[in-house]
């Protein structure tokens, strides 16, 4: 219960080593609240089982989009005009190219964006969660809850995973 | 000195692991060597020589380009993957290499379809024989001394002294042991040789694709055809290392070490060369397109647009891009060793057809209405896989260290991205 819970805070220097004391945490009475830090890791994120982001599918569909759209547009402008260069065709699938592979590059980092916005469900308004700030600069930190009688053999448990440990 | 001890028996153990994988190595050179001569006398000289430069071409590439891999890796201080020491067993083919290349001068009539015509504006300074192969030999030593004096510092950095002490290794142990090596002043000598061998690489190749490709149209040229080149030769060299890695590390008998990370940096490195070839490609394509001048155009409607060889190129385009490209994108693929080899295997083919495409219509198949693929260029080219795998295997045979993880490398997924 809330009552009888305290909560930890580890600050590790590597995120390796974060993601070493997530997958040794078998405890059930051990529950990792949130991890955080000033860069995405891929060490974590594995250790955490987490899904696999969706993002990725929104930057390949803006990508196919943009290419479509960059031959499209291309076209589509030079069919208004049809006008014949150096005895080239009027839709040119060579030089058209070039903006198809512009737009695609385009149009995948604006789906990226799209997606990162969506998928973190931002602008996230009193929704702020109270991460350490070292998070924010050089350190990967594990917010772990736990009864409040083994929060002796917690801390000594996060310190020995060279974390440097202070409570909430 | 950093160096993984290593007991006699260790080293000798590890040694016969190759044994069968060698002997069938000698049985692809004689097979091969077989159908050259048997070309020769059945009267059809210009396949057997056509098919000989072809793959001289393309396995000097892979060596070329496999040592250019462990080059780039070491100007990064901290990258600690088992690639880049793999990658240095291709230098094993460099005197081979060289040997080769010599054996190219009784075939010259055929492979130099220039021989003969005069050109004028110092064209026929330029294409003359014996100036040709002087130049090559002379860029062909420079890079491969320059990679060899990289490899030896690089050896010094990670064997051990403990193995014991057969061939080549006694001679390195007899020269490290009178010379009393500084661990730091051999760490900056392999960086700064790493970079000359870079910067001799892309010179050298782009003379060799100039000289030995370009110059087989005389009257075509294009001034990218020599980074065309070189960047191929990392594309393809990426591409052999790959395949050896991930056989060392299926191999019962072996079971190299090498993490997910390892294979994920791999295939980012893979399909960043393959868009940057398909780019190089690309770029050439679209000038010579738009100029429309005859003298450049003929060339590539040769090639791409008139029959039998469009085929060839869009085969050389799937294999080449569109596979690489569309499996490359996904990360999971890349940690499969199976899936990498097969997808690698496709691409080093796609990269013998390529070379094949860009040589065999000026080399006697212009006329053809087939393609003129005939039994001597598989059995050829077996020769040449043949003694690509010997020396490979000679060298992780003379340096089983190779095989073992970096000292302090991050394995297990513990580390990287």
């Amino acid at each position: 219960m809330a009552n009888n819970t305290v909560t930890l805070t580890a600050l590790f220097q590597e995120d390796v080593r974060a993601a070493q004391a997530v997958r040794d945490i078998t405890s059930p009475s051990w529950r990792v609240e949130r991890v955080c830090g000033p860069v995405p890791s891929e060490a974590i994120h594995q250790a955490l089982r987490g899904k696999k982001t969706p993002v990725g599918w929104f930057t390949l569909i803006g990508g196919l989009l943009g290419l479509v759209t960059g031959y499209g547009f291309a076209s589509f402008t030079s069919l208004r005009w049809e006008l014949i260069v150096s005895g080239k065709p009027v839709v040119a699938l060579v030089p058209f190219l070039i903006v198809g592979f512009e737009l695609a590059v385009l149009f995948a980092v604006l789906g990226t964006v799209i997606g990162l916005i969506l998928h973190t469900r931002l602008p996230a308004y009193g929704d702020e969660e109270d991460n350490p700030v070292e998070c924010t600069a050089d350190r990967f930190g594990l917010v772990v809850q736990c009864p409040a009688a083994e929060l002796g053999e917690l801390q000594a448990f996060l310190e020995e995973r060279g974390a440097w440990v202070r409570r909430q | 000195m950093g160096a993984t001890a290593m007991t006699g028996t260790e080293a000798n153990g590890k040694s016969k692991r190759f044994a069968g994988v060698g002997r069938l190595a000698w049985g692809m050179v004689l097979l091969g060597l077989a159908g050259f001569v048997a070309a020769l006398l059945l009267g059809e000289p210009q396949i057997a020589w056509r098919a000989y430069l072809v793959n001289f071409l393309l396995f000097s590439a892979i060596a070329q380009g496999g040592l250019a891999v462990s080059a780039m890796a070491s100007t990064v201080h901290v990258y600690r993957s088992s690639f880049p020491q793999l990658a240095e067993a291709f230098s094993a083919f460099f005197p081979v290499s060289l040997l080769l290349f010599l054996g190219l001068i009784p075939g010259a009539e055929y492979i130099f379809p220039w021989l003969g015509q005069d050109f004028a504006g110092g064209k026929d300074l330029w294409l003359s024989l014996p100036f040709l192969f002087t130049r090559d030999v002379v860029a062909f030593v420079l890079l491969y001394a320059l990679g060899l004096m990289y490899l030896y510092y690089s050896l010094w950095l990670r064997v051990g002294q403990s193995a014991p002490q057969t061939g080549l290794r006694t001679w390195l142990a007899g020269i490290w042991s009178r010379r009393s090596p500084n661990p730091e002043t051999y760490a900056n000598r392999r960086f700064v040789l790493g970079i000359l061998y870079l910067i001799a690489f892309a010179a050298v190749l782009s003379l060799v694709g100039y000289d030995l490709v370009m110059a087989a149209e005389p009257h075509w040229y294009s001034t990218l055809f020599g980074a065309y080149t070189f960047i191929k030769a990392v594309f393809v060299g990426i591409g052999a290392l790959i395949i050896l890695a991930a056989a060392l590390h299926i191999n019962r008998s072996v079971r190299m070490e090498i993490a997910s990370w390892e294979y994920i940096d791999a295939g980012k490195l893979l399909l960043a060369f393959c868009l940057l070839w398909a780019d190089f490609f690309y770029c050439q394509l679209v000038v010579i397109w738009y100029g429309n001048i005859p003298e450049e155009t003929a060339y590539v409607i040769t090639r791409t647009v008139q029959a039998p060889w469009n085929v060839m190129a869009g085969t050389v385009f799937v294999l080449g891009f569109v596979v690489p490209f569309l499996v490359l994108l996904n990360r999971r693929v890349k940690t499969l060793p199976a899936m990498m080899t097969g997808l690698c295997c496709a691409i080093v083919a796609g990269m013998w057809l390529e070379h094949y495409l860009l040589l065999a219509p000026a080399l006697g198949g212009a006329e053809s209405t087939v393609l003129p693929l005939s039994w001597a260029d598989p059995v050829i080219s077996l020769a040449f896989l043949g003694i690509m795998i010997r020396v490979v295997l000679g060298y992780l045979n003379q340096f089983p260290e190779t095989l073992e993880p970096v000292a302090g490398s991050r394995l297990h997924g513990a580390g990287g991205n």
